[in-house]
């Protein structure tokens, strides 16, 4: 079957947007379930392109396409799918830390995440443990990842850590810290659940704490 | 008439034509007059406004004849003086001069005996400075790393604590916002014996770093204003990453970094007229597969030729960048990306070349790269010297008394110029098969290793008056006493 969902697969991996949003139109004219269009079509092709990315055939902008290709497709099925009742793999909270105004590796994370399929709330930079605080009751995500690039503010991530802990709200995420400075000893030391050494890595890690939630 | 006939005796070369460097000075000059910069520092903006520049909010936008003002007042030429009053160790910032050091901050280091990468600690800092005093072609000196096992606030307090008795190479010094700067400084005129002798003879220069794109942060202002205030020669660079927080293209990368260097050129100059200022910054590339910022790119080192040449047709002294390398270890891959960065960056004569020393993409400090890019800074410098041109040098004369069939080891003339004009590696092994096979069949990387332990184990810095000493004492304990006042 070389079918609406194997070329929607294919515009993904050539990031080809317009195409995605024309074939996921042509799919539910066609009455097919909004579910199967993600599951079979817009995911497999996102797949491909961590596969090719890893293997170091496709660059960081070619994936970045893809990724504004794969959350296109989304916009039109995810009221779809929330109609039906059918759960996304997630909700992500990012920000930079207390204290640093760096955020390109935040928004590179941000970017393929949603390209995952993951809803991203990116609530910025230099931000304090009540605003990460405020995001977790308003947004109710799966995961909180924090970025920091200095040595100085990395240490704002075991305080915000413990900001969350305090409003009771630990339990209710899964937190994950990264940045230039960070490893995966810093994060197991002030209790994170995890570590992404970049952004794909990141994005792993979002993947397998939301299907293990 | 042969006036000036050595000027042009040295290697340089030019990459830009003076059209193209006035087009990109244009460029800058419109980036900071119509779009601005962000500013998080209230005292810095009410400075901007004062001397012309339009503040809306956050946003500075400098109108080009400030920015042009703060160029003619800023040197182009000046000396940073050694601690100990020894000229072999001052620097002279000035046109055809490239000075060679290490760099900033990565977390980690290269242990010097178990050559394992580990967190940096406070003895990396007297090592560092130690060898670093003792190498030939390290001007200045940097600690490769922030020290973790002191508290976070004070690493950089302890670490020119730690460096200032153990070189009197001048120091560029780094921290993270002004009350460690102060530590610093207190340190620096303590040895100086006084602040105005210090401003006559300035020993240490400091570092600060906006952020790109466009921001000018409140610790990267804090720093410059107290430098300005107290003539500490300051650094003002940004680190933008082409094609992620900078245009991808190396010409507007330049002009990006220029802009955001020069909004803390006009801040300093307007604060203090005449304070030595270099511009910034480290250009590089944001790979676009590994997502890294790439020390060991070709882009880095031309990117940096650039600005080095804009900085220089601006009248300003440039922070240059070399001897780096994105590899884990002391290897090969280290020793490519160093040495050409390395022979590049002196080729342009960059003011102050730093980074010598940094692996890892930035991430981990190694004296062992330093130590091996002192050879390749060496070999660099011969080439640069150029070849004299002058009625000895030609030696016409010394040909005609040798004659067909002689040979020249008994000349004078070769016995005047063989240690000038040859350079002699100490590093490179250049012994016949046989003797380096007795001599253990060593790699390159064996010597970098022996030589460092050998300084360590021999070399002895000048000493710091018992004074000095007291008032580093002071300033740690100081230092203490205000973190456990603001936890």
């Amino acid at each position: 079957m070389s079918s609406v969902l194997e070329r929607l697969s294919t515009a993904v991996i050539a990031g080809d947007a317009e195409n995605s949003v024309k074939l996921v139109h042509r799919a539910l004219d066609k009455g097919m379930d909004p579910k199967d269009i993600l599951d079979n079509g817009l995911v497999p092709g996102m797949d491909e392109v961590g596969i090719r990315f890893r293997r170091g055939d496709m660059f960081v902008p070619e994936v970045l396409m893809s990724a504004d290709t794969m959350s296109a497709g989304l916009d039109i099925l995810r009221p779809l799918l929330a109609a039906a009742g059918t759960q996304l793999i997630g909700t992500v909270v990012l920000g930079t830390v207390k204290g640093d105004l760096h955020d390109i590796g935040k928004n590179l994370v941000g970017m393929m995440a949603e390209g995952a399929g993951f809803e991203v709330i990116d609530i910025g930079f230099n931000v304090p443990p009540e605003r990460f605080i405020d995001a977790i009751k308003e947004h109710q995500p799966n995961i909180i990842g924090m970025s920091a690039m200095l040595t100085t503010t990395m240490r704002a991530m075991g305080h915000t850590i413990r900001a969350i802990e305090e409003a009771g709200l630990r339990d209710k995420v899964k937190i994950i810290v990264g940045g230039a400075p960070v490893d995966a000893e810093f994060a197991t030391r002030i209790t994170a659940d995890g570590y992404g050494s970049n952004a794909p890595s990141a994005v792993e890690l979002c993947k397998s704490l939301a299907s293990a939630s | 008439m042969r006036a000036n006939y050595r000027v042009h005796s040295g290697t340089r070369f030019q990459l830009l034509s003076n059209d193209q460097l006035q087009e990109m000075l244009d460029g800058v000059l419109h980036v900071l007059e119509y779009t601005g910069l962000e500013v998080y520092h209230e005292e810095a903006r009410a400075i901007l406004k004062e001397a012309g520049a339009w503040v809306d909010g956050l946003l500075v936008r400098i109108p080009a004849s400030i920015v042009k003002d703060a160029l003619q007042k800023a040197p182009r030429s000046f000396t940073i003086f050694a601690r100990d009053g020894n000229p072999a160790n001052d620097i002279h910032i000035g046109p055809g001069r490239a000075h060679f050091g290490p760099g900033p901050t990565p977390p980690n280091f290269t242990d010097i005996d178990t050559l394992e990468r580990r967190p940096y600690v406070r003895n990396d800092a007297a090592i560092v400075a130690k060898v670093c005093d003792a190498l030939p072609n390290i001007d200045f000196v940097e600690s490769l790393g922030t020290i973790s096992d002191v508290h976070p606030d004070l690493a950089a307090s302890y670490e020119f604590a730690t460096m200032f008795p153990n070189t009197s190479k001048p120091i560029v010094a780094w921290s993270f916002d002004k009350d460690d700067a102060e530590d610093i400084h207190r340190i620096a005129v303590a040895a100086a014996g006084g602040q105005e002798a210090f401003e006559r003879r300035p020993s240490y220069v400091h570092y600060c770093e906006p952020l790109s794109p466009l921001v000018s942060t409140e610790e990267a202002l804090n720093k410059l204003l107290f430098a300005a205030r107290h003539r500490v020669p300051v650094i003002f660079t940004p680190c933008p990453l082409a094609g992620g927080t900078a245009p991808i293209t190396p010409a507007g990368i330049i002009i990006q970094a220029a802009a955001e260097s020069w909004m803390g050129l006009v801040i300093a100059q307007h604060v203090r007229p005449g304070t030595p200022f270099f511009m910034g910054g480290v250009l590089s590339i944001m790979d676009m597969k590994d997502m890294i910022l790439a020390y060991g790119a070709p882009e880095l080192s031309l990117m940096m030729a650039g600005i080095t040449e804009l900085a220089h047709f601006a009248g300003l002294p440039l922070w240059q960048t070399g001897g780096c390398t994105d590899s884990k270890t002391l290897d090969e891959q280290a020793a490519i990306e160093g040495s050409l960065s390395v022979f590049f960056s002196a080729l342009t004569a960059g003011d102050l070349c730093h980074d010598v020393g940094y692996t890892e993409s930035g991430l981990t400090g190694s004296i062992f790269q330093t130590v091996m890019m002192n050879e390749a800074i060496g070999y660099s410098r011969r080439i640069t010297r150029g070849i004299e041109v002058n009625e000895d040098t030609l030696a016409v004369e010394v040909i005609n008394h040798v004659g067909p069939n002689g040979h020249y080891l008994r000349e004078e003339h070769t016995r005047r110029h063989y240690k000038k004009e040859f350079w002699y590696p100490k590093l490179m092994d250049r012994r016949n098969f046989e003797e380096w096979e007795v001599m253990g069949s060593s790699r390159m990387r064996d010597r970098v290793i022996a030589y460092t332990h050998d300084i360590l184990a021999s070399h002895q810095p000048a000493p710091i008056k018992p004074e000095t000493e007291q008032v580093i004492e002071q300033v740690l304990v100081a230092a203490e006493e205000r973190v456990r006042n603001n936890s």
